[in-house]
């Protein structure tokens, strides 16, 4: 069985690790002093570019490559840390603030000394009121030992940190919706670009990052990039000639939730697959898995056929689905996906924005849409209309068949595709929020149409069992083409060959 | 807005110790104006809720027009424009919390509160007679692995049954 790597979590559950001095005995703060006295910032800044550690909080962009962005020559430059954690289905960062606050202090030390910043606010959802309150007392001995505020540690550097609250709206986890609400605005995201790298909070260059994310940075430069990098499967990206390597280093801690015995937080390399982490989380709770949502509610589903599949951020993107913010949701045989996907759909049409069109009316739209599927009323029409086909003469022609369309599938596909188009890729919003309501909307109905067919047809939720509720990868077009990514070394072997 | 649209009954002013938070709070940021949200919150709590004068006391402190504060007090679930109880509870009923029967007891609320749930525009429907309980449905708390979870005002309640929601609520002060 695959086994925990405890690493940010390492010291989570040690008494008073939320205090300076025990914090202190258990390496608290060297790696931020390693890091003044052997690296110069633009070295720290390459280390974790080299280090390929990637975004956690939904995107998975590289953080290396997101700080190179930032121009240097522009002052002042701020710090936002994301710790709005809105996405249903994720807790992790919740445990570092309530627990282990100076890990992600540290955190941001790193980077303000890596990007020259001196300003940090930490944006923390409203109803953190234990995770802000630990942090404030953390942020507070911090100061009093002489690791914020001017003059840190004698090295002539001023850092400060401040957390900021927000009040209850998920778009505010959206980086430039964060930053509108962080200068006292409604949280309604910008136009890119530009991004918040150029021109972010009070218009200044801006690095948004994830808690997870700071959290990974006393490690990297305490125990090295090449110690980071054995972490997570190093794939083989074949697109490029010749094929360059496409890395998941690092943990991921995987928040797992739903039908399974154990649910919590679990720290994992990348790159486990889905009937691995349900049985490190204690095993299935019923008899089968009926399907998986592998990154938050944003994150298209997964079927039973898919359960091998890995959870990285290169698995999960040709699977196309996404890790997202590691929010693993499980299901069993007994859930009916009609009536969670309204569950989603709700979610969505209340936390819209309203700032583009698409979305403020596609939102509710595709919400009434499976509301009334779910209460028996899904719009059916048997049409009449010449079937054309192969006729029983062997020609082309009119095989006398009626044909039955289910239309409020096909709206459901229109609505969701026409806030943005999963298909494609393409979106009429300002933000990737309309890609978070069509994705899981358009996959939901794709890979489990039996059932939102039988919804229609028998005018009520019907459950059916797994087999004949799943559409088969074969006939859908919902599914990645079956390809299993290779791991580079791998590759590297057979051309070797 | 002005002040003859806006009926303002009894002027509201922070009290000392909020007062003194406020001034170390606005020296935080470059802009005032980015002091609305910690800024709202504390006027929130020590008025309750956001009424047309903790409005136009918050747009006096930050230099900005009511219209300006009421247009984000308005963005925002968490901020109240009517009185609530003096618990507010909010129940989770996103898909985990859902996928744990958070049904189970936000139902059983219902019934013991006896009230409704209240709605974004109508927080009356789901206060109680005594004004003591607001009950609202809210979206994921990120507490999922502990669902089904509530909150009542700050605190956070896990894994609950009935039978715990019936203990929770007896042990609460009047
Ligand atoms: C609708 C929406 C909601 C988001 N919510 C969050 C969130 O709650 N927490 C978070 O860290 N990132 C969230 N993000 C991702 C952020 O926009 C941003 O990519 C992230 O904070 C960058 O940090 P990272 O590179 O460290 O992951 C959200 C994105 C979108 C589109
Ligand atoms: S896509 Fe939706 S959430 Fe995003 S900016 Fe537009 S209206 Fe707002
Ligand atoms: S769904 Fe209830 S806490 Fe996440």
């Amino acid at each position: 069985m695959v086994q925990e790597r405890r690493i940010l979590y390492e010291h989570l559950d040690v008494p008073n690790i939320n205090t300076f001095d025990v914090y202190r005995q258990h390496e608290g703060y060297t790696r931020f002093e390693k890091a003044i006295a052997e690296y110069q910032p633009e070295e720290i800044a390459q280390m974790v570019w080299d280090a390929g550690l990637k975004g956690r909080g939904g995107a998975g962009f590289s953080t290396g490559e997101k700080w190179s962005f930032v121009p240097r020559d522009i002052e002042p430059r701020y710090l936002c840390c994301n710790a709005d954690e809105s996405e249903p289905g994720t807790f992790s960062n919740r445990y570092v603030l309530e627990k282990n606050p100076h890990l992600l202090i540290e955190g941001i030390l790193i980077c303000c000394y890596a990007m020259g910043i001196e300003t940090t606010y930490v944006y923390i959802r409203g109803e953190f009121t234990l995770g802000k309150k630990m942090l404030d007392a953390a942020i507070k001995e911090a100061y009093e030992q002489g690791y914020l505020g001017e003059n840190v540690r004698d090295t002539g550097l001023n850092i400060n940190i401040y957390s900021h609250p927000g009040a209850g709206a998920y778009i505010c986890g959206e980086e430039t919706g964060l930053i509108e609400s962080l200068e006292g605005k409604r949280g309604q995201p910008r136009n890119k670009p530009p991004f918040p790298a150029v021109q972010g909070v009070f218009m200044k260059p801006t690095v948004v990052q994830n808690v997870e994310t700071l959290c990974n940075l006393p490690f990297i430069v305490g125990n090295g990039v090449e110690w980071y990098t054995q972490m997570g499967p190093t794939y083989a990206d074949t697109r490029k000639d010749p094929p360059e390597p496409d890395r998941n280093t690092g943990t991921k801690l995987y928040c797992i939730s739903g039908d399974v015995n154990e649910p919590g937080v679990y720290e994992l390399d990348l790159g486990l697959t889905c009937t691995e982490l349900i049985e490190v989380a204690g095993g299935l709770r019923g008899e089968e898995v009926k399907a998986v949502i592998p990154g938050g509610s944003s994150a298209p589903i997964l079927t039973h056929y898919e359960l091998d599949t890995r959870l990285d951020f290169t698995s999960l993107t040709l699977a196309k689905s996404m890790l997202g913010s590691g929010g693993i949701i499980v299901m069993n045989e007994t859930r009916n996906i009609v009536d969670c996907l309204l569950n989603i759909m709700k979610f969505y049409a209340h936390e819209s924005c309203g700032q583009c069109t698409p979305c403020r009316w596609g939102t509710p739209w595709v919400r009434d849409i499976v509301q009334r599927i779910a209460d028996g009323e899904g719009r059916q029409t048997t049409i009449t209309r010449p079937k054309f086909g192969v006729t029983e003469s062997g020609r082309w022609g009119d095989t006398g068949e009626t044909e039955e369309i289910y239309e409020d599938l096909d709206l459901l596909e229109n609505v969701a595709n026409n806030i943005a188009n999963v298909d494609t890729m393409t979106w009429n919003t300002i933000c990737v929020f309309g890609i978070a309501v069509s994705w899981p909307a358009v996959s939901y109905m794709r890979k489990f149409r039996p059932e939102f067919e039988a919804a229609i047809r028998e005018g009520k939720l019907v459950t059916l069992p797994i087999a004949e509720a799943t559409v088969p990868p074969e006939e859908n077009y919902a599914y990645q083409q079956r390809f299993i990514p290779k791991e580079f070394s791998e590759l590297q072997e057979t051309t070797e060959d | 807005m002005s002040d003859e649209i806006i009926q303002i009954e009894t002027p509201f002013q922070f009290n000392e110790e909020n007062k003194r938070e406020f001034d170390e709070l606005i020296g935080r940021y470059p802009v005032k104006e980015a002091a609305m949200l910690p800024t709202l919150h504390l006027a929130q709590r020590q008025a309750g809720y956001i009424s047309p004068a903790v409005m136009k006391y918050v747009a006096e402190l930050l230099e900005l027009s009511v219209m300006k504060v009421k247009d984000v007090v308005t963005f925002y679930p968490m901020f109240f424009e009517e009185p609530v109880g003096k618990y507010v509870i909010r129940v989770c009923h996103t898909l985990p919390c859902a996928l744990r029967d958070c049904k189970v007891v936000l139902e059983h609320l219902k019934a013991k509160l006896g009230t409704d749930i209240a709605s974004e525009t109508n927080l009356a429907k789901g206060t109680t007679d005594d004004g003591k309980f607001t009950l609202m449905k809210v979206e994921c708390l990120a507490s999922c692995d502990v669902a089904p979870v509530i909150m009542v005002n700050d605190d956070l309640y896990k894994n609950l049954t009935p039978e715990m929601v019936d203990e929770l609520l007896e042990q609460l002060p009047n």
